[in-house]
């Protein structure tokens, strides 16, 4: 599975893909950033961005293999286990991109401390010392990557094989996603943007729904490639 | 390995393109697949392969495998050589041993000079060799070609051919498609035939079992040039039992493949050939 993993992420790093992706939330936290808000706001707009990051990512590791380098990599290690690869790769450079925000959002958000002293180290000083504004934060930012990844894997091959298709129902899926109120990611924003100067867990049930969420649907992915190859039209 | 009631479709709309095959693939069997086109000889060979599930029935036993696909697009962001060190990796060989195989099948198949080249940069032929170089350098104990030979030069098929006979040599299942009928010929252990309807059958009379060390006559094959690189070189060719200066004793059945791959080095030239008398083992 290492091996695996490392061969996914070279194709990641080597072919570019992940430039977008990343520019793109850079920018959309700089955005969330520049008007000074409340560090829990300032996490909780740094979390829902993750939704189209993750989705984006899971996009490009779905479609990066040319057919016959899938199928030499499914003999030697498996059909099944090939793609969780290339799953877990996307999900993995999220939990990075997600890490990286949130730390820039503890740095240029507005400090939770009281009596605020200026400089990086206090803001440091008084995230680590009123530690459930950062949880929940990042527990926010997890359900966001798991309903990311899914949604991704969702909308692109082997579930949604089609191109044209497939890139519009990515973009539909991160809207409701964000937007629809059955969606985890959704549940879990507005829980936790539902007092914006104390930041509240976003609670059990949007995190467990985000988990089984994921579950089927890379299930489902991984069952379709193993099972429906893209030899289709040409079979010989 | 075997393949028990084995049925292939691409969707529950859609037609089989293989039923009901069941099929044994004992160690050291080299198996060639036949039937016309599009009667599901890469279907089958994707499944053998674990490539891809089938829709019926189910595959046992299956070695650690290597798969040569049909065509061999690059497209991967990677030179030759890093492609191959990755699936070394994927195929489990660690550290120095996954270099060692790399360098040693990219310079076995002619590749060595374009190792350093993107494969996107690569002919169809070099992209070939490279496909051929991932599916063999972890010895695999299932090695499934399809149309691997095409768009190879004549040394790379001849090494290839001795490859496929090395696999089989240390026990591994080989089975393959090619369009020339007279691939790998007298080394054929069973043939098996897709019909129309996708079944397989076996062709009677196909094979000739591969003829075991044992009861094997041997050919002395004299050489001139040798230099000291591709002596070493020749010890570890399939079939070659001793090298005794310029001459080299290789059993009968493999020596064919020998002497292909020794013409095609430079500058070495092939003096006599002949079977070593009885008493001389």
């Amino acid at each position: 599975m290492i091996a695996l993993l490392r061969y996914q992420t070279a194709i990641l790093l080597r072919s570019h893909r992940w430039i977008f992706p990343v520019i793109a939330y850079g920018l959309l936290i700089s955005v969330g950033a520049a008007s000074s808000t409340p560090l829990a706001e300032g996490l909780d707009w740094s979390a829902a961005m993750l939704v189209p990051v993750v989705a984006f990512l899971t996009r490009s590791m779905l479609t990066a293999e040319p057919d016959a380098a899938r199928a030499c990599v499914a003999a030697a290690a498996g059909p099944v286990r090939s793609q969780l690869a290339a799953l877990l790769t996307a999900l993995g450079t999220g939990v990075v991109a997600g890490l990286a925000g949130a730390s820039f959002t503890v740095l240029t958000g507005e400090s939770v401390a009281t009596h605020p002293g200026s400089g990086a180290f206090s803001k440091i000083d008084a995230t680590f010392a009123h530690p459930q504004v950062l949880t929940a934060g990042l527990a926010t930012a997890l359900v966001c990557l798991l309903v990311g990844s899914a949604a991704g894997a969702l909308c692109n091959p082997p579930l949604l094989r089609h191109p044209g298709a497939a890139m519009l129902a990515t973009l539909a899926a991160i809207i409701l996603a964000l937007a629809a109120n059955v969606s985890p990611a959704s549940a879990a924003l507005r829980r936790a943007g539902a007092s914006p100067q104390t930041a509240s867990w976003p609670g059990g049930v949007p995190l467990l729904a985000a988990v089984c969420l994921l579950a089927v649907i890379w299930g489902a992915s991984l069952y379709a490639g193993a099972r429906r190859d893209t030899r289709a039209a040409s079979a010989t | 390995m075997r393949l028990e009631s084995v049925g292939k479709r691409y969707g529950l709309r859609q037609p089989w393109v293989v039923r009901d095959v069941s099929l044994d693939l004992p160690p050291g069997r080299l198996i060639r697949l036949e039937g016309r086109n599009g009667s599901g000889k890469s279907t089958l060979l994707r499944v053998a392969a674990g490539v891809s599930l089938p829709s019926a029935g189910r595959v046992t036993g299956r070695p650690h495998t290597g798969y040569v696909p049909e065509r061999f697009p690059g497209g991967l962001p990677f030179s030759a050589r890093d492609y191959v060190l990755h699936m070394a990796r994927v195929h489990g060989l660690r550290g120095t041993a996954a270099v060692r195989g790399a360098d040693e099948w990219l310079q076995r198949l002619g590749a060595a000079g374009y190792a350093g080249q993107p494969l996107r940069n690569l002919s169809k032929g070099m992209c070939q060799k490279v496909a051929i170089a991932q599916a063999l350098l972890s010895r695999p104990g299932l090695l499934i070609l399809d149309e691997a030979w095409t768009g190879l030069d004549q040394a790379a098929r001849g090494t290839l051919d001795a490859a496929v006979m090395e696999r089989v040599a240390d026990g591994g299942a080989v089975m393959f498609v090619d369009h020339e009928q007279a691939r790998l010929a007298g080394r054929i252990s069973e043939r098996w035939r897709l019909d129309g309807d996708g079944r397989v059958s076996a062709v009677p009379g196909g094979g000739t079992d591969h003829p075991t060390a044992a009861n094997e006559a041997v050919v002395i094959i004299e050489l001139a040039g040798l230099e000291p690189g591709s002596a070493a070189q020749l010890a570890t060719l399939a079939g070659v039992l001793s090298c005794d200066g310029a001459a080299i004793r290789v059993t009968a059945g493999l020596s064919d493949d020998v002497l292909r791959q020794v013409l095609s080095w430079d500058g070495v030239h092939v003096v006599t050939v002949r079977a070593a008398q009885a008493g001389g083992r």
